[in-house]
């Protein structure tokens, strides 16, 4: 493939470096470019320029041409840099003095092309892809480049702008890697020391660095933050310490200076600070910068800061609790019983009785707080249970329902209704289930959380989040037996309400938290009983006739799990009737459902069933059926999920062979050909095979994959008895391995003994007629190796190769030049 | 200018404005919640009603036997229901105006105002207030008259024998007040002296204010009020709706730079959102269907039932309950129904642009083609025959005390399959059910109150700026039963003026201009002088003719001709002054040069005093006071006439004259 396109390449140069052509997209450069890549990276030093020396020219005729596209000059930048990369590309082009020409922009034919953002980013990118060796750097500090990369920095451009930060960092950690030292090829940043040669390449950077930090430009402060973060997380020592030292004086003046515009960028410096051993060393002052960032909580940035430093990994404790303590303030102030006004400093009076600062600060309260939660976080001096209780308050005071006068009446009124802080508060809620002591206040907890439910005003989204919360508390509750109480009493009729509900959205998220509380309490038998003698189930089952698709799906999953918890409890319910009914309205929406979604849940249900060990004798009658209907489904997923069914299917059947001993008795034999039997009664071996020449890849792959997995199976088992035939007629696939098996004949590569059953000799004429072929037979045909590995690559492999690539490049550049022609 | 509130109700308000010569009547509602003291109406024989036992006092001292039965551990009046009427004491009803009625709820007492009072004005309303007001009086009168009641109980009205009475009828205000409902009569004749507005549509009274009616976006012909002369502005905002359901939208921008704003009639329920209530209403409505159930649905026969109908026209598909039966039962169930979809021009533009398709603005009118929706002025008749069950009946009278639903609350109410669902809000639900108790029928209590709520009127509020507002008095507290809300009330600056039942409120802004016309004969004499840029004076002499509140400027009449006499010549010179008025001055006199030309007129001994106004200047040699002060100068001078016509012409030098 490679030479083709090689042989292209020529021509491909002359069209790109034509000024009269326009050039082709930046997607296409992009592509020509990684192709080049991936020649370069394979070409182990063999030089592509020598063997290509059109690429040359087509470098020197951009570069002398007086109205190059700047498209196709960040190409050739690019294209340069990466040229270069390797020592010997570098002599080349410099021999011809090709370098000086691309990089110094003194010597461009049209400097205004400079002005180009893509020209710059391409220039950058160059060096970049340049500086792989020692000589790139010579040139770049010889031809006083960093300079021009500094001032790149403050570029209009922010991808020019992050650019030149990146390539900065790469200097810097080229600097200090073998390369410098000895000479090697890869870089990283292992600690080394820095060559004395190199130390005023680092000085320039770090004083470029030093000065926008103390500069009072905000973008230039914003890009030495953005440098000096990239840096501190990506540079090894000695540039690390090297550069924090200088940089701490500017840094300690920022953090104190306070403006909330930096906030975020100086967080994200101390967090990469933290993450390398800056941390433990005292004179870089990283936990003392981090506290005075932090301050008590009386600054604005003070609640970001702290949940900031909450979200650190590896943060000493003394600075968490502090950042802890900071940001549950507003929580704690929200939700005050006392009139104790006091307590709380000015900014945060001030921020709370603005709505969008108040919603600001209780979402980043609660959510740090969820966050702590979730990692089960001990919290010292902060009784949980009071932590607890705010939340439970806050939710109260959301919904309007708030018991007693609070500290600010006027937070409330922007917090009635407020769907975003009930949401994050619902989550928060759920979080807290983490901790064994508050199951004390499971009475509050599920009052507030059905309160929720049952408001008329709740938003589908807020009742989706009050849902899954429910889910965290039922299943850390499960052991109470007040549990079911709530459920059957409080639960059951709100949740039968909610599946009339006006929105779609509301119905199905019900049904999915039915499905997700039958699973959660599978095996709790008080639930199960419940759920079957409360009329629940019949809600379930007329569901499964909603208008909308999802809610059918949903409901379909709810019913599945609804009779797998059943045949759980045999004892308790008579539940033939559910079954009977489920099955008879699941196949119903199998066959008709207009939809995809409800009948690839029905798949799964089924699937679902068979991977319990209760269940499968009872939906055996329906599983020849399933198999047929989900395997000609015209929804691909559908398909797919039919496939998962018979795989497990598969499993569940030949496990009953033991196919892998190795000593074989003619009884064992006799398991693997009925178990095979049995599957064919299924219709299985028909559903792979049509699986298998489907027009969707996915579909094909995976049936590909099981039969596979048979063929495995059945050559394991070496004395397998051909008994077990496949009837060809009447099939998609039956003629596809029909017209395989003749051409197979046909090249007299088969040499057929037996297996193949047919009434008369058989010629090439009358080959058509060959009914029956056993299935050792189909599966040696179907040559399915080569079929997966066809399968395997992406479907568009043809179209996206290098060679359309310069197809198309030049089958545009021709018809432009032939409407060209037209014009005349 | 005046503010008369004849009804403290917030969504039943009737007032009384009294502004410039007009005296005009906003609103006039009926509070029909006396009704719930009163027994049901059965329609059809209900032995359990007519075998209540009579209320005696316990130690058998009143015995009011034939008038109050004891029911459900209540005591209920058996006669008539009768109605709680706006207050006619405060104010002689003869001397109104005109009423402007702003929606077809706002309008029931109108026979109560204009008969027998001696009213002689005209009442303004929008084509469907009057033609569905007249259904709902029509519908009132029917549900009444259709069973009779021989006598009116009276006794218990007396005052000390209410007050010995078991609650609520003990606490019941102005029991005397209460009237039976009107004759259908009384209703053709309050109806005729209606005139028919189009929005926008200027009507003046009198030549004194103009009337305007803006679309209120609550009702079908729904309107706000302005009403204005050339230098105030009144609005009167009563049930008005920000949401999108079936009338045009409400009109916002006509309201701006009001210097009074009446507002009236927000919702009742400001803590149920209408979407959420409509969701209620029809998740419980499939789930009581689903489990075999009916479901009852005491209404209005016009109004948010249009939407309910609409709402659930979608839903049942969708919750698979597509066969069940809707039966609207009213004896003016049809009209409603097809008034609906004739008043095109009055609905939301969405609606209106169907009508040129040619489809009708209303699902409903597809439901009654497929027979789901089938309506019957009452049960008696083909209902009877055609009723299948399970199925949703929508009915009035929402107060559960007369009309068809009374026959189907004992039909029903027995099983706890069946459920009634409550979706207006002006009855409390627990007072309306408690002659049907014991109950097993389930209640939902589903307020579908779309007018506007405090988050929208203090938007509403902000953006048209009126300099005052007046509100009934429940507007500036929470609501008793959630003290804590207070964003359940209307907090402005400055605050608002409430009012209660009988308050007389002055509105706190004073006339001060009147518009004039001038003839042309007249502006032309007029000799403008600038007195400062852009701005000219000129004096006039005319004669002010004031004839229906317009008032114009004239030429003075020429003197008629003087017969010829000897004293002719007399005569013309005698007034010169009435022939050259004294021209007018404007300016102020500046001391330093006043000083400056005193001195150059040999005036040395000066002494200035300031003063709180002005300047004293004490003209020591001469003995004269000069006070110079801002609206005027004053020379005191004694006996000297020449120095103090020398020292005027000297002040006049700094003034300009007109």
């Amino acid at each position: 493939m490679d030479s083709d396109c090689l042989t292209l390449l020529p021509a491909v140069c002359l069209v790109l470096a034509d000024p009269k052509q326009s050039p082709p997209d930046d997607t296409s450069l992009e592509k020509l470019l990684d192709w080049f890549k991936e020649l370069h990276s394979q070409s182990d030093e063999q030089v592509l320029l020598q063997h290509q020396p059109c690429l040359k020219e087509f470098i020197s005729s951009v570069c002398a041409s007086k109205t190059t596209d700047p498209a196709i000059l960040s190409f050739t930048l690019k294209l340069t840099g990466l040229l270069a990369g390797t020592k010997q590309g570098f002599h080349l082009l410099e021999e011809g003095g090709l370098l000086v020409c691309v990089f110094d922009r003194e010597a461009w034919c049209v400097c205004d092309l400079w002005e180009d953002a893509s020209v710059r980013s391409g220039w950058m990118q160059g060096l970049l892809n340049m500086l792989k060796h020692r000589q790139a750097l010579d040139f770049i500090c010889q031809k006083g480049l960093i300079k021009v990369i500094l001032q790149l920095q403050n570029d209009r451009s922010l991808f020019v702008a992050c650019l030149a930060n990146q390539l900065l960092v790469h200097i810097l950690n080229f600097l200090t890697s073998s390369n410098m030292t000895n000479g090697g090829n890869a870089v990283g940043s292992s600690e080394s020391s820095l060559s004395p040669d190199w130390v005023s390449v680092s000085t320039e950077i770090m004083t470029g660095e030093v000065e926008a930090l103390s500069s009072d430009d905000h973008p230039r402060v914003l890009q030495g933050l953005r440098l000096l973060s990239s840096v501190t997380s990506q540079c090894g020592e000695p540039i690390r310490s090297m550069l924090w030292k200088d940089v701490l004086v500017p840094l300690e003046v920022l953090i104190n200076r306070g403006s909330e515009s930096l906030t975020q960028p100086l967080m994200s410096v101390l967090q990469a600070a933290v993450r390398t051993p800056l941390l433990g060393k005292s004179e870089y002052k990283v936990e003392k910068l981090l506290e005075a960032m932090l301050g008590s909580g009386n600054k604005k940035e003070s609640f970001q800061c702290a949940a900031l430093i909450i979200k650190l990994e590896k943060c000493p404790e003394v600075l968490k609790r502090k950042a802890i303590d900071i940001i549950l303030l507003p929580l704690q102030c929200v939700s005050a019983q006392s009139q104790d006004t006091e307590k709380m400093n000015l900014v945060l009076k001030e921020q709370l009785s603005h709505k969008a600062s108040c919603i600001s600060l209780l979402m980043q309260s609660l959510s740090s707080l969820a966050e702590l939660a979730y990692t089960k976080y001990q919290f010292d001096g902060i009784p949980i249970h009071s932590v607890t209780c705010s939340v439970v308050l806050l939710l109260r005071i959301c919904f309007g329902n708030c018991p007693s006068s609070l500290l600010y009446i006027n937070t409330s009124t922007h917090l009635i209704g407020c769907c975003k802080v009930q949401r994050c508060g619902l989550d928060t809620l759920g979080a807290l289930s983490m901790y064994e002591e508050n199951v004390d206040l499971r009475k509050d907890i599920f009052s507030v959380l059905l309160d929720y439910l049952q408001s008329p005003d709740s938003h589908a989204t807020v009742l989706k989040k009050t849902y899954q919360a429910t889910v965290r508390w039922i299943a850390v509750c499960s052991p109470f037996p007040d549990l079911l109480h709530f459920i059957s009493h409080d639960l059951f009729p709100v949740l039968e309400k909610r599946t009339c509900d006006l929105r779609w959205e509301v119905r199905d998220s019900t049904l999915e938290f039915i499905t997700q509380l039958t699973v959660a309490l599978n095996g709790n038998i008080g639930f199960i009983e419940a759920l079957h003698t409360s009329g629940m189930v019949s809600v379930l089952l007329s569901s499964l006739a909603d208008a909308e698709g999802y809610v059918r799906a949903s409901a379909v999953a709810a019913v599945g799990e609804a009779v797998t918890s059943s045949f759980q409890q045999t004892v308790l319910v008579s539940n033939s009737n559910l079954l009977e009914e489920a099955l008879k309205q699941m196949m119903t929406i199998l066959s008709q459902d207009t939809e995809g979604f409800p009948r690839r849940a029905v798949v799964k249900a089924f699937t679902s069933w068979l991977k319990g060990s209760h269940l499968v004798t009872a939906v055996h009658p329906s599983l020849s059926s399933v198999l047929s209907l989900g395997g000609n489904d015209f929804d691909w997923e559908v398909k797919m999920h039919t496939l998962e069914l018979a795989e497990v299917l598969m499993e569940k059947t030949l496990t009953c062979c033991p196919y892998a001993v190795q000593n074989f008795g003619s009884s064992e034999k006799t398991l693997l050909t009925q178990a095979l039997s049995k599957l064919k009664e299924f219709g299985l071996f028909d559903l792979l095979f049509n699986c298998l020449f489907d027009c969707d890849r996915p579909v094909c792959e995976k049936a590909c994959a099981l039969l596979l997995k048979l063929r495995t199976l059945i050559s394991e088992c070496t004395d397998f008895d051909y008994a077990l035939v496949l009837n060809l007629n009447g099939n998609r696939w039956g003629d596809e391995v029909q017209s395989r098996y003749l051409n197979k004949q046909a090249r007299g590569s088969v040499c057929v003994t037996n297996g193949v059953t047919a009434s008369d000799e058989r010629t090439d004429s009358d080959l058509h007629c060959i009914k029956d072929i056993s299935l050792p037979m189909i599966l040696h045909i179907l040559d399915l190796d080569d079929m997966q590995r066809t399968l395997r690559l992406s479907s568009d492999h043809v179209v996206n190769s290098a060679r359309s690539l310069m197809e198309d490049i030049l089958s545009a550049a021709q018809q432009s030049e032939e409407n060209t022609v037209d014009c005349y | 200018m005046k503010l008369y509130c004849l009804s403290g109700h917030p969504t039943l308000p009737c007032n009384v404005l009294k502004f410039k010569s007009t005296t005009i009547m906003l609103d006039c509602g009926l509070d029909t919640t006396a009704a719930l003291y009163f027994l049901p109406l059965p329609l059809v024989h209900s032995p359990r009603l007519s075998k209540l036992p009579g209320w005696v006092s316990k130690d058998g001292a009143i015995n009011l036997e034939k008038e109050l039965k004891e029911c459900s551990g209540r005591v209920f009046v058996d006669s008539q229901p009768e109605f709680c009427l706006p207050e006619k004491e405060l104010l002689d009803l003869s001397t109104i105006d005109v009423i402007l009625i702003s929606n077809y709820h706002c309008m029931m007492a109108l026979p109560y105002i204009t008969e027998h009072t001696g009213f002689t004005g005209t009442v303004y309303a929008t084509e469907p207030t009057l033609q569905i007001g007249r259904l709902l009086m029509e519908e009132l009168v029917t549900f009444m008259e259709r069973v009779p009641k021989a006598h009116a109980a009276t006794c218990w009205k007396n005052k000390e024998i209410q007050r010995l009475l078991p609650g609520p009828l003990k606490d019941a205000v102005d029991v005397w007040s209460w009237r039976k409902c009107y004759s259908m009569q009384e209703v053709n004749s309050a109806l005729s002296k209606v005139q028919l507005v189009g929005y926008s549509q200027k009507v003046e009274l009198f030549g004194a204010v103009q009337v305007t009616p803006l679309s209120s976006g609550y009702s079908l012909g729904s309107s706000n009020w302005i009403i204005q002369s050339h230098y105030e502005k009144v609005s009167y905002v009563s049930g008005s709706s920000l949401l999108t359901t079936h009338p045009q939208p409400m009109e916002q921008s006509s309201l701006k730079n009001s210097d009074v704003l009446i507002l009236t009639g927000l919702t009742q329920i400001p803590t149920a959102n209408p979407d959420g209530m409509l969701g209620e209403f029809c998740s419980n409505l499939a789930m009581t269907i689903r489990a075999g159930g009916n479901v009852l649905v005491p209404c209005y026969s016009s109004g948010v039932i249009y939407d309910l109908l609409e709402c659930l026209y979608q839903f049942m598909d969708s919750a698979n309950l597509g066969t069940t039966p809707f039966y609207f039962i009213s004896p003016v169930a049809n009209s409603s129904l097809e008034f609906s979809q004739i008043f095109a021009e009055w609905l939301c533009q969405n609606k209106q642009s169907k009508v040129y398709l040619p489809e009708p603005p209303f699902p409903h009118a597809e439901l009654i083609q497929t027979n789901k929706l089938k309506h019957y002025p009452s049960i008696h008749g083909d209902f009877s025959s055609e009723f299948r069950q399970p199925c949703v009946v929508f009915t009035g009278h929402p107060s559960l005390r007369f009309g068809d639903v009374v026959h189907f609350m004992e039909l029903w109410g027995k099983s706890g399959l069946n459920t009634i669902i409550f979706t207006e809000p002006d009855f409390s639900y627990l007072d309306a059910l408690a002659p049907y108790q014991p109950l097993a029928m389930k209640c939902v209590y589903c307020p579908i109150d779309t007018r506007l709520n405090f988050h929208q009127v203090s938007k509403l509020l902000k953006d048209i700026q009126p300099l005052h507002v007046v509100c009934p008095e429940p507007y500036t507290q929470p609501p008793p039963a959630q003290p804590h809300r207070s964003d359940l009330m209307l907090e402005l600056q400055p605050p608002p003026m409430a009012y209660r039942r009988c308050s007389v409120l002055g509105l706190p802004f004073r006339r001060r201009y009147e518009r004039i016309h001038l003839l042309p004969e007249l502006a032309k004499s007029l000799v403008p002088a600038e007195i400062k840029p852009g701005v000219s004076v000129a004096t006039v002499s005319a004669v002010l003719q004031s004839k229906d509140n317009k008032h114009v400027l004239q030429p003075v009449p020429k003197p008629a001709p003087v017969p010829p006499s000897k004293k002719r010549k007399r005569v013309i010179e005698e007034p010169p002054e009435v022939l050259n008025p004294k021209p007018l001055l404007s300016g102020a006199v500046p001391l330093e040069p006043f000083l400056a030309t005193l001195h150059k007129n040999g005036i040395m001994e000066v002494r200035v005093e300031e003063t709180a106004d002005g300047h004293i200047l004490h003209l020591q040699a001469e003995d004269v006071l000069i006070q110079l002060e801002e609206d005027g100068t004053h020379i005191i001078c004694d006996n000297n006439e020449p120095l103090r016509t020398a020292l005027r012409d000297l002040v006049l030098r700094f003034l300009q004259k007109l």
